[in-house]
């Protein structure tokens, strides 16, 4: 930008390096450190393919694919709740305004409640759930709810205050019934349902990787086209329109790609959904007035944080991991406090 | 004719914010639409710009219907600027203003000489060139609002609507305001139509002025010739007289402030 000479102090050239390096620090860490002491030899032979069937089996199958999984959804959180704040002009906005969580929640428990009862009326039969069925499925319902809520703000015009109040509402009631739901169930399935309910990376494959990818990439690749209109979408909608801009359509677009983001990363590894509110303030407080460093910082920091977090959990813990998304939740809050202390 | 709308009717509801209002501008006219609050001005701009659909009539730039054009043909033949118009606090006047080039850039195109040398001549226009690294947040009420000036500027479009552009300035930036306007028409042909509230400005700018009443159009004419009718003190129901300050000169309308009672002490 020509006309906007970078303010003296700004840490405006080192701070997205830096970010990139925290990310190979961190995921560096992640592989390097777990519950299972392997020393870094072995790790550095796992790798390259060789080395014990114990320690591939660790790096290559266990935390290697956890790693990827949480850098992948980290990113998606992150750029869904960054893309969600910017067009509702509301700071606390993340994928659970649009009712995404909740209605993953939802379709999750039913699909475990049907498929328990029509495959194995057995209660004991955890072991047997198919498992692999629940991101698309959590997936598929937390667009349906996004979906929902878009049609009734759409209908009242699309005001950024009615998409909330409609997101409120809407995400309440299907998290009342799924809550109903499991609170009547009540069987050793039901540790299926809170784990992933507390959003967790335990136990994810290359497959939750693969499934994740695809979203990735597809939002990644529209950043160059919402770019110019997520701009312009900061401001209300006669400005923007004013500006030449058709808001509705750049709108839905970005809501779209928001909802497409966060639901299939809350498929995959349930509701971190802090990431999306906490990951874009974060990357606004070290952007400052540099705003073209707010996107990419956003994702860079969704990673960095959901593999640390992660870290973390899995150390805290011992055998008995801490999920990421409560440690999310407990490091995100005073990180939270501390940025909102700048709001007037 | 750069812009005409004519029997334009606009309802909220069950609410008539306007009906039946014509205007026709010719090449570098600056009109001023005077009328009381409520009295469907900006509902009048926001129908010419298209942000809002008439149930009748309609308003055309150049003879093409407003409604058929899309945001971005619009936003490169006319700019409009809203009543306290809201950016977030941390953007900064050079970024407000880059976005008023977004009609001529599009999605993908990158920002070429000519729209570098559109943002400066805004920014130079509106006296913000050494402003222009600060955020919002950082400007005055009277530096804020020029920066707003300065992005419908930069749109470098032929007609500029402004929705009250004088409020809130000091009487130092309203002047400069309106001087800005009357250049932009007669050093560049910009056809200008602003609603604003104060009369002897409205008076002093303007080529014509149309007064509105309830959504009515109660008057379409020279300024002179509205100071003359005696619908300023009808409509505005106040009692006053326009006084000739010099020979040639746009008479200065004299209210009377009769319930202000300053003899005792």
């Amino acid at each position: 930008m020509s006309a906007n000479a970078p303010a003296i102090g700004q840490p405006s050239r080192w701070i997205l390096p830096a970010a990139l390096a925290l990310v190979l620090i961190s995921f560096v860490a992640a592989v390097f450190l777990g519950i299972v002491d392997i020393p870094a030899r072995d790790v550095l032979s796992a790798l390259t393919g060789t080395g014990s069937t114990e320690a591939r089996s660790i790096i290559l199958d266990i935390r290697l694919p956890r790693i990827v999984t949480g850098i992948l959804a980290g990113m998606q959180f992150a750029l869904a709740g960054l893309l969600l704040q910017t067009i509702t002009r509301n700071p606390l906005a993340d994928p659970s305004l649009m009712g995404v969580s909740q209605g993953a929640t939802l379709t999750v428990t039913l699909f475990l409640l049907f498929t328990v009862y029509l495959a194995n009326p057995d209660s004991y039969s955890v072991n047997e759930l198919p498992i692999a069925w629940l991101p698309p499925a959590g997936m598929i319902g937390g667009m349906a709810a996004g979906g929902i809520i878009y049609l009734l703000a759409f209908r009242l015009d699309l005001s950024p205050l009615r998409i909330t109040l409609c997101g409120i509402a809407i995400g309440a009631v299907l998290h009342a019934i799924a809550i109903g739901l499991i609170a009547g169930w009540g069987s050793a399935r039901i540790e299926i349902i809170l784990e992933w309910l507390s959003g967790s990376l335990y136990a994810r494959t290359w497959d939750h990787a693969l499934f994740l990818l695809p979203f990735t990439v597809a939002g990644l690749g529209m950043l160059p086209l919402i770019y110019r209109p997520l701009n312009l979408l900061r401001f209300d909608a006669a400005v923007a329109r004013s500006f030449g801009l058709s808001y509705r359509r750049q709108f839905s677009l970005v809501l779209l790609v928001s909802c497409a983001l966060a639901a299939s990363a809350v498929g995959a590894v349930g509701p971190i959904v802090f990431v999306g509110l906490i990951v874009p303030h974060l990357a606004r407080f070290l952007a400052g007035r540099h705003f073209p460093l707010v996107l990419p910082l956003t994702i860079v920091l969704g990673a960095v944080i959901v593999t640390l977090g992660d870290l973390v959990g899995r150390l805290a813990g011992g055998p008995e991991e801490v999920p990421i998304g409560v440690v999310t939740a407990l490091m995100g809050v005073p990180v939270m406090l501390a940025l909102l202390r700048r709001v007037p | 004719m750069p812009l005409t709308c004519s029997h334009l009717s606009v309802s909220y509801g069950r609410r008539r914010a306007l009906s039946g209002f014509s205007l026709s501008m010719e090449k570098g006219e600056i009109r001023a639409l005077i009328g009381p609050n409520g009295s469907g001005k900006s509902t009048a701009l926001q129908a010419l710009a298209g942000l809002i659909a008439s149930s009748e009539g309609r308003a055309e730039i150049e003879g093409v219907s407003v409604a058929s054009m899309s945001r971005r043909a619009i936003a490169k033949k006319l700019a409009f600027l809203p009543q306290q118009p809201v950016a977030p606090d941390e953007m900064t006047v050079a970024q407000l203003v880059r976005q008023g080039r977004f009609p001529h850039v599009g999605l993908f195109r990158s920002y070429g000489r000519k729209d570098e040398e559109a943002i400066a001549w805004a920014l130079e226009s509106t006296g913000l060139t050494g402003l222009a690294g600060r955020t919002l947040q950082e400007l005055s009420g009277g530096e804020r609002q020029r920066a707003w000036i300065s992005a419908a500027l930069a749109q470098e479009a032929a007609i500029l609507l402004l929705d009250e552009p004088t409020s809130f300035l000091d009487i130092g930036y309203q002047v400069e305001v309106l001087d800005l306007v009357h250049r932009l028409s007669r050093e560049r042909g910009v056809t200008i139509v602003m609603a604003i509230h104060d009369i002897n400005q409205a008076i002093a700018v303007s080529d014509r002025i149309s007064l509105l009443e309830k959504g009515e159009l109660r008057f379409d004419g020279a300024p002179k010739a509205l100071s003359e009718s005696g619908l300023v003190e009808k409509t505005f129901r106040v009692k006053g007289t326009f006084v000739e300050v010099a020979p040639g000169k746009p008479p200065h309308f004299d209210v009377e402030l009769t319930k202000l009672n300053r003899s005792g002490p």
